[in-house]
């Protein structure tokens, strides 16, 4: 019960279930449960980046071209987006390594989170940029109503689980009282905590980034702020791909084979379920009335932004089996497509800026028909 | 030739000329939404009614039965699909 880093007793690990399981005790990957797990974590290693690989020098005189209203909606979007991903840095660490049972899955989560880590440096590595007082615009997140308003909800489930974990590890599942305290914690509560936590966690990726990004796209389209967009795109790219991790993750949760109590939990979740995606789509669509308070910029404003949420959130929720709560079906801005295409598509990588081109990456296979049309 | 047909919609031949589904349907116009264009974050999810595809590349991003990708797949047969 209590968590061990080397976990002694045998187990199968074909047998266990994601989480609540044994602890992992050898990381192998010959044998995989899940094998999309060490797919996403190629995936996301072949996506490696670094943020001083893009140059952002001529940001700095578009920013102070800007108009306030302007410098307004770029700045409060980093700021939110600087503190989505301190979350996301290190909560998946601390709430989910201490449960998880498969090797494949421990490994993605600490790949996941790493690469949240990189998009926190590269906030830093643009306010460094653009503002000769960076600590001025990270001071001011702690203080922010707006942003720390919507930090409790992206955090609150997390606080719940890694306060019931520590609680279960620590004293076992029943009553307890701790310094005066009682407190109860069940196997079966810890689930449901669990559920609603990675519930909320695929919220955060699916819904709560992308208001920011429509932001700095539409700057990008005005040839503003481009090597803001190219980091954006970067991380754009690593988030869908977090995404997919988490739908991965509650889809084999609620089909039950892994885990019966799953299923049960997350039918008996689904009404919390719909609120969640409810509430974030609401929050996100009042921080787009606060970003476009003293004015909108070109190409967006207010309500083609919320329709934007709407239709994400319709999209998102499909995607994990749950029915679309608003009526928007169109996408009111097409055009940011095109810059969240992965651009592996391209096919010379030396004249374009690729970002996944990886260096040393050879292909060694050549058979008799690579020379059919060779004459001597 | 091979044919998709969008449920209560029109039916569009497939040239041959397209890497995927995907790019057939945006040479007729016909909206899908997509991102990543290769398979991993399935926002380009569609039905598929009848018929049978294949996939150029296995797809990362979870697919449900009933659905498929069309941005990392060919069709095999005269296809009968739903665009959301």
């Amino acid at each position: 019960m209590a968590y061990t880093t080397f976990n002694r007793q045998i187990n199968d690990q074909m047998k266990e279930p994601m989480f609540f399981g044994n602890p992992v005790n050898v990381s192998r990957y010959d044998q995989q449960k899940y094998g999309i797990f060490e797919k996403l974590i190629e995936k996301q290693l072949s996506f490696f980046w670094r943020p001083e690989e893009v140059d952002v020098s001529k940001d700095r005189i578009d920013y102070q071209n800007l108009p306030e209203h302007e410098k307004h909606i770029f700045i409060s979007n980093l700021k939110y987006q600087t503190l989505l991903d301190s979350v996301q840095g290190r909560s998946p660490n601390v709430a989910f390594l201490p449960i998880v049972s498969l090797p494949e899955l421990e490994t993605w989560i600490e790949t996941w989170a790493f690469s949240e880590t990189i998009h926190s440096r590269s906030y830093t590595h643009i306010v460094r940029n653009i503002s000769a007082e960076p600590h001025k615009v990270f001071d001011d997140i702690m203080l922010n109503e707006r942003i720390l308003e919507r930090a409790d909800d992206v955090t609150r489930y997390y606080d719940a689980l890694i306060d019931g974990i520590n609680l279960y590890q620590r004293c076992g599942e029943g009553t307890h009282t701790i310094n005066g305290q009682s407190h109860s914690i069940s196997l079966y509560e810890l689930k449901r905590r669990l559920y609603l936590c990675v519930m909320s966690v695929n919220v955060l990726e699916a819904i709560r980034f992308y208001v920011s990004f429509a932001c700095s796209f539409a700057f990008a389209e005005r040839e503003l702020m481009e090597g803001n967009a190219k980091i954006i795109r970067l991380i754009a790219r690593d988030e869908a791909l977090h995404l997919t991790g988490t739908q991965h993750m509650l889809n084999i949760m609620a089909a039950g084979d892994d885990d019966p109590d799953m299923a049960k939990i997350a039918k008996e979740c689904e009404e919390e379920a719909y609120a969640i995606f409810r509430k974030a789509a609401e929050q996100e669509k009042d921080w787009a009335e606060y970003l476009f308070k003293d004015g909108s910029m070109i190409g967006l404003n207010k309500d083609i932004l919320c329709q934007y949420v709407e239709y994400i959130t319709n999209s998102r929720m499909q995607a994990i089996g749950m029915k679309a709560i608003f009526s928007t079906t169109q996408n009111p801005i097409p055009w940011i497509n095109t810059w969240l295409v992965s651009d592996n598509v391209q096919v010379a990588p030396q004249e374009a800026e690729i970002s996944s081109y990886l260096v040393g990456q050879i292909d060694n296979e050549v058979d008799g028909g690579d020379f059919g049309d060779f004459d001597l | 030739m091979l044919s998709i047909t969008i449920h209560g919609g029109v039916t569009i031949n497939v040239d041959g000329n397209q890497r995927c589904i995907l790019d057939t349907l945006e040479q007729h116009k016909l909206q899908v939404n997509y991102h990543c264009r290769e398979g991993y974050c399935g926002a380009c999810r569609c039905k598929l009614l009848s018929g049978n595809i294949s996939y150029t590349n296995e797809p990362l991003a979870f697919v449900r039965a009933g659905e498929f990708l069309p941005c990392c797949s060919v069709s095999l047969s005269d296809i009968i699909i739903e665009i959301p």
